[in-house]
């Protein structure tokens, strides 16, 4: 169901992309910046689903929240002549990588431990059979 | 538990849709926009493209400016030697005029001197005229279009007379330019004058006063004009 829901999603939204007029590139560095902070609360969610404690109000206020205040340090950082927008790229891919590195690692343990099961299984089977 | 599943699936989707519609959104304009255009370069790329554009601006002046002096040192040459041409034409001109070469208009006088039955008009009576006439401040003289020039002889052979070794035959018109007053007086003078002298020796002589009267160039096909002994002296 939520697979579905978030193809559904990609697709009404790629085509809703192609078809709204481009957005004039002084705005399009504030854009990027708060894609970049979705993307995280984004991965942030998958985390933590894979971890058991996903959060709906946490995960749309994140992902909402975010790309408001980056979009707002963003251009604060341009008032004070002062590139903001560095610091909030850095923090958000550096918490990306960390998150894809927890999914990475849940799914390597994962199936490992099928493996390991298998083996095991496979060797109790033996086993018995053996008595 | 059903409604709760449906309630995020619908949310997580309508995030999807904005995040997915924006980051294409964003594809876009960054694939469309020409990041060198000046409208949309940074300001800093702006500021060196200025700076460099004023060091080329700068450079271009300066050279239009050494351009611009050359030309104008060209020009004064050009001027000056147009000067210095305009004086030799004036000079040579001045110097046809004077020898006889061109073509020259002004005012005057025409005497015709004609052959009757009893008199002939003779060469001295030409010279005489011709004397007369300069002495009067004639300018420039003609008979029978005949230029009179400082090299022309007025001779009697084989009872012709040659003007520049050409014939001329009655009637002789002479042409002069010149003051009119002070030659037609000269001419006219009671008793002593050209006129007087000679008509009283029977001979036809007709004065008339010409506003405009043109004298043709020296256009002899003898070379009176060439020297060949006279060679100009070197000065020391």
């Amino acid at each position: 169901m939520i697979f579905i829901a978030i193809i559904i999603g990609c697709i009404i939204g790629a085509l809703i992309g192609i078809n709204i007029p481009t957005i004039p590139y002084t705005y399009s560095g504030y854009l990027a910046i708060a894609i970049i902070a979705a993307l995280d609360s984004v991965f942030g969610g998958i985390t933590s689903t894979l971890k058991r404690n996903f959060d709906m109000k946490i995960f749309i206020s994140g992902f909402f929240v975010n790309a408001i205040l980056a979009i707002a340090l963003t251009y604060l950082g341009e008032k004070l002549n002062v590139d903001i927008y560095l610091a909030a790229v850095i923090v958000f891919v550096g918490r990306m990588f960390n998150n894809l590195g927890t999914i990475r690692r849940y799914y390597v343990e994962k199936l490992t431990s099928k493996k390991i099961i298998a083996k095991a299984e496979a060797t109790i089977k033996q086993a018995n059979e053996e008595k | 538990m059903k409604k709760e599943k449906i309630v995020m699936s619908v949310t997580i989707a309508a995030v999807c849709i904005l995040l997915v519609a924006v980051m294409s959104a964003q594809f876009r304009t960054v694939e469309e926009t020409d990041i060198t255009g000046i409208e949309t370069a940074r300001e800093e790329e702006l500021r060196t493209m200025i700076a460099s554009w004023k060091t080329k601006y700068e450079e271009t002046s300066q050279k239009l400016e050494e351009t611009n002096q050359k030309i104008n040192e060209y020009k004064q040459k050009e001027t000056s030697n147009e000067e210095m041409t305009i004086l030799l034409d004036k000079e040579l001109l001045q110097t046809n005029m004077l020898v006889g070469k061109t073509d020259v208009t002004g005012e005057g006088i025409i005497i015709t001197l004609t052959d009757n039955e009893n008199v002939e008009i003779e060469d001295r009576d030409l010279l005489n005229l011709i004397n007369e006439l300069k002495l009067a401040g004639a300018e420039a003289i003609s008979i029978n279009d005949k230029r009179i020039v400082n090299m022309t002889d007025i001779v009697v052979v084989n009872d012709t007379i040659l003007i520049n070794e050409e014939r001329v035959t009655s009637p002789y018109t002479v042409k002069v330019i010149g003051n009119q007053k002070y030659l037609s007086s000269a001419l006219s003078l009671k008793n002593s004058g050209y006129i007087d002298k000679y008509t009283s020796l029977g001979k036809t002589i007709n004065m008339t006063l010409e506003k405009n009267i043109k004298i043709l160039a020296y256009n002899s096909g003898n070379n009176l004009m060439e020297f060949k002994y006279a060679k100009e002296a070197e000065e020391q």
